[in-house]
């Protein structure tokens, strides 16, 4: 699945920062089990948007990954005021898993 | 979606002051039972109704069962019903109330008094089951999705209170005569609500939503689901209808017929689940838990031969009546805990020791937290107690009902080994 970004290079480096990020309980990162839907940079006011969701609503390491997330992309981009927002509007599903995500669990 | 201003965390779970008090319960009820089945191997060739075989049997069946599937459930029904849990207060008036009474009680069945242990052992147990289930009841009533699940988890824990509330029953029974039989005529009610209401329901209402997720399964068939709820509810209530007007003869089987249709139903549902997995590769706890799944098979074959005897001898086979107990026990309910416990405790505890640490730097995963090591050799000291105690009982040999005591007392002190370690893990970064 396809992250929607209002910057590609920026959205690359994140998302490559954000591959450190690993659920603990299945193994795979944040971003080939497809929990990040969305990254927008607003360059004015120097913020960072991440939308994105978890596997299921009341997950029990829930706080650890949005925490996670929300280190990560600080680490990756210093200079802009991080903020995390949880989308359950559309519910995670395998198939949002990538192509890479589904070889590591078929493995 | 959520708004970022004043948004989010993720919605908040069980706090795992919650949890891990009873998970610690839970790991010395059972070294306990153990323990006295060191000392107590005669009393398994005997009658079943028995102080010792009492006592045993409730600290297992409430003090490690119950205790830690009321931890993982107060855990798991907020993922279950996608809401919080009503009140922490309440699990912890729960845990508090029952960890008073299951020892009371056990004690009032050891020594066999009637009196003030059972009788108050008894009440503290009952009013945690009620507090459980209003924390329950609360707690979906307030949430907006309701599922199959939950409404397994609600269903148990009635069936539960039922159950309670009828061993209370039976130990007031001996003081004044409430019931119109002597309470012992009643064991076999009280022991199937409890396995089949309260065991049954809720391992398939949590197992049919855990054992896919953590597969990542595609199979998602609620329909299957509502089907096994209404053939184990229709057959607990057909015998405790036939229990009530005793019929006698070939009705005894007839509730065996829906549950076992139930369990096959359950059965084909984690086969499919398994066969339609995302996750290849499935750790040790998740093989012990799907290999659980057939060892239900098991106490229903003993069953069935018990109803054989029964109609056809016209006498209770009083060994296999203790080895059904035993298997639905130590073998069907134990084997599903010792491998879901090394599944979900050290999440808890990563998550109470790592939550604000991750992403900052590296930390090690959960099933790190515990040994595989010990785990293999609690399972290479488990599963021969099981059967050699087993046969120990169909046999009647005092030598290898003590022997495999003792194997099973070493797989209960490995337990406990293990779940210590998990709960004094401190922070460390790799």
């Amino acid at each position: 699945m396809s992250v929607i970004t209002n910057d590609n290079i920026k959205c690359t480096e994140a998302l490559a920062g954000l591959e450190n990020v690993i659920d603990p309980e299945i193994g795979l990162n944040v971003v080939d089990l497809g929990l990040i839907y969305q990254l927008d940079f607003d360059e004015m006011d120097k913020k960072l948007y991440c939308t994105m969701t978890l596997t299921t609503q009341f997950c029990p390491m829930g706080e650890s990954i949005v925490h996670a997330v929300k280190e990560n992309l600080g680490k990756s981009f210093s200079n802009y005021d991080v903020q995390v927002a949880l989308n359950f509007d559309r519910p995670w599903s395998h198939e949002m898993i990538s192509t890479k995500g589904m070889n590591f669990l078929n493995e | 979606m959520l708004s970022f201003n004043g948004s989010p965390g993720p919605a908040r779970t069980t706090s795992y002051n919650v949890v891990l008090p009873f998970y610690t319960y839970a790991a010395f009820a059972f070294f306990a039972a153990t323990l006295l089945m060191v000392f107590s191997p005669g009393d398994f060739i005997n009658h079943y109704f028995q102080p010792h075989i009492l006592a045993i049997t409730h600290i297992m069946v409430l003090g490690f069962g119950t205790m830690i599937i009321l931890g993982a459930s107060h855990q798991l029904v907020p993922v279950l019903i996608e809401g919080e849990l009503y009140s922490k207060q309440l699990a912890l008036f729960s845990f508090l109330v029952a960890a008073a009474g299951i020892p009371v009680l056990s004690y009032g069945f050891y020594v066999f008094n009637m009196g003030w242990p059972a009788k108050w052992g008894g009440l503290l147990v009952v009013l945690a089951i009620i507090a459980y289930v209003i924390n329950l009841a609360m707690s979906m009533h307030k949430s907006s999705q309701e599922n199959v699940h939950a409404v397994f988890v609600l269903t148990a824990s009635l069936w539960l209170l039922a159950t309670a509330s009828v061993g209370l029953l039976l130990v007031y029974n001996f003081s004044y005569p409430i019931l119109s039989r002597n309470s012992v005529e009643y064991l076999s009610l009280h022991a199937h609500m409890g396995i089949t209401g309260w065991f049954l329901l809720l391992i398939i209402g949590i197992g049919s939503r855990l054992i896919p997720m953590f597969m990542i399964s595609k199979y998602n068939q609620p329909k299957i689901l509502w089907w096994i709820y209404g053939l184990i509810n229709a057959g607990l209530l057909l015998f405790v209808l036939i229990f009530i007007y005793r019929p006698g003869g070939w009705i005894w089987i007839f509730p065996v017929f829906p549950i076992g249709m139930a369990l096959v139903l359950f059965g084909n549902y984690c086969y499919r689940s398994w066969q339609q997995r995302i996750r290849k590769k499935l750790d040790e706890q998740m093989k012990i838990s799907l290999l659980s799944v057939l060892l239900v098979s098991l106490p229903l074959l003993f069953l069935i031969g018990i109803i054989i005897a029964i109609v056809m001898a016209n006498e209770v086979q009083r060994s296999l009546v203790i080895a059904y107990g035993f298997i639905i026990i130590f073998g069907w309910i134990a084997s599903i805990i010792l491998g879901m416990t090394f599944k979900t405790l050290p999440f808890i505890v990563w998550n109470k020791v790592y939550h604000l640490k991750a992403g900052i730097s590296k930390t090690p995963n959960p099933k790190d937290l515990f040994s595989a090591g010990i785990f293999k050799w609690m399972i290479l000291f488990y599963i021969p107690g099981l059967a050699l105690f087993t046969a120990g009982i169909l046999f009647r040999e005092i030598i290898v009902l003590q022997l495999s005591a003792i194997l099973l007392l070493f797989a209960a002190a490995l337990y406990n080994l293990n779940v210590i370690k998990v709960m004094m893990h401190k922070p460390v970064t790799l």
